[in-house]
Formats: C-alpha cells, sequence, structure tokens
C-alpha cells in the first residue's frame, strides 16, 4: 500500500477514541483554516492587482453559500486553536496528565469549549446571512 | 455463542489483491482472539499465517488490527469485544509479507536507530559490581522497562503511517528507558537522534499508542518528557 493509501486508510477506519478523533478534527479544521487563508491572501491581492475584480470578489463573499462556509470557518478556528492550547499544556507543562482517562475527559472539554464559543458566533453570523440576503428580521 | 470471524488473507504467490475469508464458529465467551485463530488452523485452514509465541501477552508477537484497533490477539476476549463478528487484520503501515504477518524490519530499525542498550565507558565501581542506583533514580524509568516491541503503538500511530521513517512510538519508549536511566552516559546522543524532523517532533499527539499498549505504558508521557528534555537540556 501507498502511504497516501495507508494513511486515509488509518484515518478512516482505526477505531482510535478521544485522542484520534481530536486528531482527525484538529487536520480538517487545520486544512480549512489554511484553505481560507490561501483563499484571503489571493483574493486581497486583487485590491492591488485587478481592483475591478476585488469587488466582484466582495460580492461572491456575501453569497450566502460564503456565508456559510465563514459560520464554518469560525468553528475550525476555535477547535483548532482551543484543541492546539490543550495539546500545547499537556505537552509543554503537564506530560503527565497524558493519561487515558484525562486526555479522553480534555478532548470533550476542549470540544465543549468550542461549540461555546462558536455556537454564539454563528448564530450572529446566521442572522446576519437571513437579514441581507434574505430580507429577514427587518433586513 | 456463535461468531462469525474475518480474517484478512494475503498471499503475495498467489493473490493479486488482498481478501476476506470468514469462518462461523461456536466458541466460548472466554476464549481469546488468538484461540478463534488457532480454531480456524485446526479445524478450517491450516495455511493461515500469522506469529504466535508465548501466547501470554509476554512476547508480544501476535499484536494486529481487531475489529478495526490494535490488540494482542493472546490479550483480547471474544466478550470484551462486544460484537458477534470479528474482523481480524495485520498491523497498519508496515508490509504484509503473508496473512497477518507484517514485516517487522523498519520497525526493529527504528527501534535500533535510537541506541536502546545501556552505554557507560566509565572504569566499575570500586568494588567491581554493580552500578548502584537509589528506589527513586529508578522508578524515573520503571514504566517504559515494560515494553515488549510487539509494536501495536507504532502502527497505531498516524504519522507513522505516512512515514515509516518516523521513529514511532515504540523507539522513543526504549529511548526514554535508557536516557532517564542514571547509570547511562549516552543521554545527549539519543536526544540527538530524537531531535529531528523523524525524531519525537514527528508525534501529532494523537494518543493511539497509548491507547493501544498492551502494557498499559504512558507512551505518550514519555514521548513529552523526551520533547521537554530536549527543549530543557535537562534529565529531571
Amino acid at each position: 500500500m501507498s502511504y497516501m493509501k495507508t494513511t486515509l486508510t488509518g484515518y478512516a477506519a482505526y477505531r482510535g477514541r478521544e485522542g484520534h478523533w481530536a486528531f482527525l478534527l484538529h487536520r480538517i479544521t487545520g486544512l480549512g483554516v489554511v484553505l481560507f487563508l490561501a483563499i484571503h491572501i489571493v483574493d486581497t491581492s486583487f485590491v492591488y492587482f485587478a481592483p475591478q475584480l476585488y469587488v466582484d470578489v466582495i460580492n461572491v463573499y456575501r453569497s450566502t453559500i460564503f456565508g456559510l462556509g465563514e459560520i464554518a470557518l469560525v468553528f475550525c478556528l476555535f477547535f483548532h486553536g482551543v484543541n492546539g492550547l490543550r495539546i500545547a499544556y499537556l505537552d509543554l507543562f503537564a506530560p503527565k496528565d497524558w493519561t487515558i482517562d484525562k486526555t479522553r475527559r480534555s478532548m470533550l472539554v476542549a470540544l465543549g469549549i468550542s461549540l461555546v464559543l462558536w455556537v454564539p458566533s454563528a448564530g450572529w453570523m446566521l442572522f446576519n446571512l437571513l437579514r441581507h440576503n434574505y430580507g429577514l428580521f427587518g433586513g | 455463542m456463535e461468531i462469525k470471524l474475518r480474517v484478512f488473507r494475503f498471499n503475495p504467490e498467489k493473490d493479486a489483491k488482498p481478501h476476506f475469508d470468514t469462518f462461523i464458529m461456536d466458541v466460548d465467551p472466554n476464549d481469546r482472539v488468538l484461540d478463534l485463530l488457532e480454531y480456524v488452523k485446526a479445524d478450517f485452514d491450516s495455511t493461515l499465517a500469522l506469529r504466535r509465541s508465548c501466547a501470554h501477552g509476554v512476547c508480544g508477537s501476535d499484536a494486529m488490527r481487531i475489529n478495526g484497533r490494535n490488540y494482542l490477539a493472546c490479550k483480547v476476549l471474544v466478550k470484551n469485544l462486544k460484537s458477534d463478528t470479528i474482523t481480524v487484520e495485520p498491523l497498519l503501515g508496515l508490509r504484509v509479507i503473508k496473512d497477518l504477518i507484517v514485516d517487522m524490519g523498519p520497525f526493529f530499525e527504528n527501534f535500533r536507530s535510537v541506541l536502546p542498550y545501556l552505554i557507560n565507558d566509565d572504569p566499575l565501581p570500586a568494588d567491581g559490581r554493580e552500578r548502584l542506583q537509589s528506589p527513586e533514580q529508578r522508578e524515573r524509568f520503571e514504566d517504559t522497562t515494560k515494553c515488549i516491541l510487539c509494536a501495536a503503538c507504532t502502527t497505531s500511530c498516524p504519522s507513522f503511517w505516512a512515514d515509516e521513517r518516523y521513529v514511532g512510538p515504540a523507539a522513543i519508549v526504549n529511548a526514554h528507558r535508557f536516557i532517564f536511566d542514571s547509570r547511562d552516559t549516552a543521554a545527549a546522543k539519543r536526544l540527538e537522534i530524537l531531535n529531528q524532523q523523524i525524531g519525537v517532533w514527528r508525534c501529532r499527539t494523537a494518543f493511539n499508542c497509548t491507547e493501544a499498549c498492551p502494557r498499559d505504558i504512558h507512551i505518550t508521557t514519555a514521548i513529552a518528557e523526551v520533547k521537554k528534555a530536549i527543549n530543557t537540556g535537562k534529565l529531571d
């Protein structure tokens, strides 16, 4: 098996626990953030290279699909950040806490904190999306 | 109880690609998965290839993926899997030689790369006998002495799946065992070996290694302690 096939087989089929799920979610959210940053750097460069195109890009950003994408992006940022702090804390300051019980619990706590941060943000973004794109809530 | 046992089969001399053979058998809930594989060899198909030696969780030769997760086949009871279907596959990330047997070469190559033996060329103590150590000094590396080199940890690691040059959890555990041994004098050399991209820094703390270890070694802790020793230059 090629490395790529082995890796993807492991990602998808290995029945790990919370640590494995955290690793996968960290990867996916990291890729989400990198994808957004790449797009964002390109579109911002249009201000200099193609100002008219920049206006078009901003209109694309205002579309519903991009609005939903930005709501997902905010989750990516929160989870990647909170889980990154969890890993840094355990690895740098509390190696002895890398126990099965504490790792399982700390992953769920990191997910919980991410959701607590994300849900109000997502609600606010959704509210604005519905208001501006669909004229709801007095928009 | 009746069990459906699905076993990964691959004979490179005959098969173009792997397939699964299914065996229906009546087993005792207290049977181990290794017992089931022995039943297959005895009653169904004697060509099934697998490694086993002590069959009591000491030698570490029968590590394999059971229902998608690494275990020693001799340490898993059927009743603990909580399933009527049991799927047995070889360890992931190592080349399959035949059926459940994988090429352990890259694993042992990584193990050897961290100098997993006591290095001390200082003269012997005056009495010419042993180099003494306090209970606290011994306790410092007690946990990592338990490794049986079954490879359950290394082959559950996403970083190893992506690149078999990554030394892997087992090699780091065995390096830890000597790095923190007060009698050893080559800690700095081992830390230098592990302070590279395919050393400890490839660890992504996915924690599968610790979950898979049949000896309950705190592997991620050991890796973090080695990282800390590299960062601080201290072995406390």
